[in-house]
């Protein structure tokens, strides 16, 4: 299965990877238009500088997820075969649950539109916007690495 | 063939069954619930209640799960007692279940308190199951006004649904806080504030002596002798474990079934877990009841892996919880309160009163116990995590009250599983 990493040392904390995503999750998939949207897209992305690094966050699509387990309202699940943790926008009531107990920090509230802000690895896509825009190649869609015994 | 009893189809009912069939595929798996419905997220019962979401969006599970996993589920099964030395349960009419395993999962009930007067009467309800939501909603056409005794977050939850209904909505609390459950006293204004705005009145410092009408609900009487006219009462006053079924066995309890750190009772081959189960609390430091959804599922998970022969353990629960009203975010966890605490915390805070935000962290020996986060609750998961994990924060305090605080500031220190950085 194949993840998002971050090689931090390549990172210059330029954001390109938070506006391609923010368009890749607009209705338009256009930047133009993307701002004029009723529901204005927001990144899934985010990167943090700390202590003169800059570092992506994203969603880890964990093996056992704890916004899964925690959601009470059955809108997030994990799909054994694909390994992606999917959230059903009609399912969920916005009780951040899920901001809650991700270890990450990676799952957002989008107050305006009361559901949470979460990388979906751009499912619909041959690969995730970020990694494409990235122009440092900070970001790698590879294959998981073994689990650690 | 191995018979597994799981008493419960809820929460930790469900959980342990699927991690049961994750490892054992041919046991005999029988579920039990007194309700008349297949799992259902008891938890958007008041979104229910306020009309935000269909019946048809409650289901838990769907259709074909008990069929695909072969469980045996037999509703409107009451349970009325627990035999270890015969390895059986007994049914309310008399029947018998026999078992190998037993998993008591029965959940909690909401608390009826004895020293109010005309609580029988129809028109008084607790919200705790679909029928408890549906019996209410029935009534809304034909109710004007509706008080809510109570202000934890299932009375306030009720209260939100009702306002939102159109319904006048008077909460009435005995403390001298809402929340007192979950949030110190400032955290606590603040919601109150963000509800009294939105229309909904709260008596504070009082409580109900007695339900009046007969046929129908006319009102409540306060302990200071007012009454306050109402066609709906809500009781809101915290749950207690439905441990009935084993109060002739030898099962300990206390404020729940008492577990060890495989969930099993104090008779092996007996486990309970969810809101019956009292284990240990991570933040407090002794055994506690923490009677929330997502500590139902983790407990129901161990406790099947264990019924089906793994050996995970479990090193405790919290408190945790999220709660939302009117746009004002609220999240409690752990310890949340210094007060007539016996031995030195240190306390953290950001307030900005215009702004609605509040943020509190509570250390003990350098490591996290608690935090109340109101109005921006994005690094929740985080402080979470360095609760859990019982991290070392000295060197990084000055950090985590920061609005960018974020998961680089504590990578490689939480023992998170999954790798995100090279
Ligand atoms: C309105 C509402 C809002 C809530 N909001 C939140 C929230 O925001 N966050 C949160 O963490 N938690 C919330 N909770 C609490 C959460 O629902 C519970 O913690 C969770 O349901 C516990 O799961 P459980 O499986 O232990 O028990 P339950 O869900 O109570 O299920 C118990 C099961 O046992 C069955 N049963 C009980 N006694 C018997 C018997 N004698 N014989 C046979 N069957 C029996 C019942 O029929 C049921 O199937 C809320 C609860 C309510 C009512």
């Amino acid at each position: 299965m194949k993840n998002l990493y971050y090689v931090v040392k390549k990172c210059v904390g330029c954001k390109t990877c938070e506006l391609a995503c923010a368009v890749a999750h607009s209705e338009s998939d256009d930047l133009s238009k993307a701002l004029k949207e009723k529901r204005v897209a927001r990144p899934l992305v985010r990167v943090y500088g700390v202590s003169g690094k800059d570092y992506p966050v994203t969603c880890r699509h964990c093996k056992d997820p704890k916004c899964v387990a925690a959601c009470m309202a059955k809108a997030l699940t994990r799909d054994v075969k694909t390994g992606m943790v999917l959230h059903d926008e009609d399912r969920c009531v916005g009780c951040w649950m899920c901001v809650m107990v991700c270890p990450y920090g990676a799952i957002r509230p989008n107050h305006k539109i009361k559901l949470p802000l979460r990388c979906d690895r751009c499912k619909d896509k041959d690969q995730p916007a970020c990694v494409k825009a990235c122009p440092t190649k900070a970001i790698l869609w590879e294959e998981e690495p073994e689990p650690k015994k | 063939m191995k018979h597994v009893v799981i008493i419960g189809n809820s929460a930790a009912g469900i959980a342990a069954a699927e991690s049961i069939r994750q490892i054992d595929k041919t046991s005999k798996i029988t579920i039990l619930s007194d309700e008349g419905y297949e799992a259902y997220c008891r938890c958007l019962l008041s979104y229910y209640l306020a009309g935000e979401v269909d019946e048809e969006k409650i289901p838990y599970r769907p259709k074909s799960f008990y069929k695909e996993n072969n469980f045996d589920l037999l509703l409107n099964k009451k349970v009325v007692s627990v035999e270890p030395e015969k390895n059986r349960i007994v049914l309310e009419d008399k029947s018998s279940v026999g078992y190998d395993s037993l998993l008591i999962a029965t959940g909690a009930s909401p608390k009826f308190p004895k020293g109010v007067k005309g609580l029988q009467q129809k028109g008084v309800f607790g919200l705790r199951t679909l029928k408890d939501a549906k019996d209410i909603v029935a009534l809304l056409s034909s109710s004007g006004s509706v008080c809510v005794l109570g202000a934890g977050l299932v009375g306030l939850r009720v209260a939100h649904a009702l306002s939102k209904r159109k319904l006048k909505v008077t909460v009435v609390v005995k403390s001298k806080q809402v929340l007192s459950q979950m949030l110190d006293a400032r955290a606590a204004s603040l919601v109150q504030k963000k509800l009294e705005s939105n229309g909904i009145e709260f008596i504070m410092g009082a409580d109900a002596v007695e339900v009046l009408g007969g046929a129908q609900v006319k009102g409540i009487k306060l302990d200071s002798g007012k009454e306050v006219p109402c066609s709906l009462v809500i009781v809101g006053k915290g749950v207690s474990a439905n441990m009935d079924l084993v109060k002739d066995s030898k099962v300990k309890c206390a404020d729940g079934i008492l577990t060890d750190k495989f969930l099993q009772s104090s008779i092996p081959g007996i486990y309970a877990a969810g809101d019956v189960c009292e284990n240990f609390d991570l933040t407090i430091g002794k055994t506690a009841v923490n009677a929330l959804w997502p500590i139902a599922i983790e407990q129901g998970k161990i406790a099947g892996s264990r019924i089906a022969g793994a050996s995970e353990a479990y090193d405790g629960s919290m408190g945790m919880n999220s709660i939302e009203f009117f746009g004002l975010p609220v999240i409690s966890l752990g310890v949340y309160d210094i007060k007539g605490a016996s031995v030195s915390l240190e306390e953290l805070e950001t307030f900005d009163e215009n702004k609605g935000m509040y943020k509190k962290l509570i250390l003990k020996d350098g490591k996290m116990i608690g935090a109340i986060m109101v109005g921006d609750i994005r690094a929740s998961g985080l402080l979470l995590s360095l609760i859990r994990n019982k991290v070392d924060v000295a060197p990084f305090k000055d950090k985590l009250l920061l609005e960018d605080f974020s998961y680089p500031h504590i990578a490689g220190k939480t023992n998170e599983k999954e790798q995100m950085y090279v």
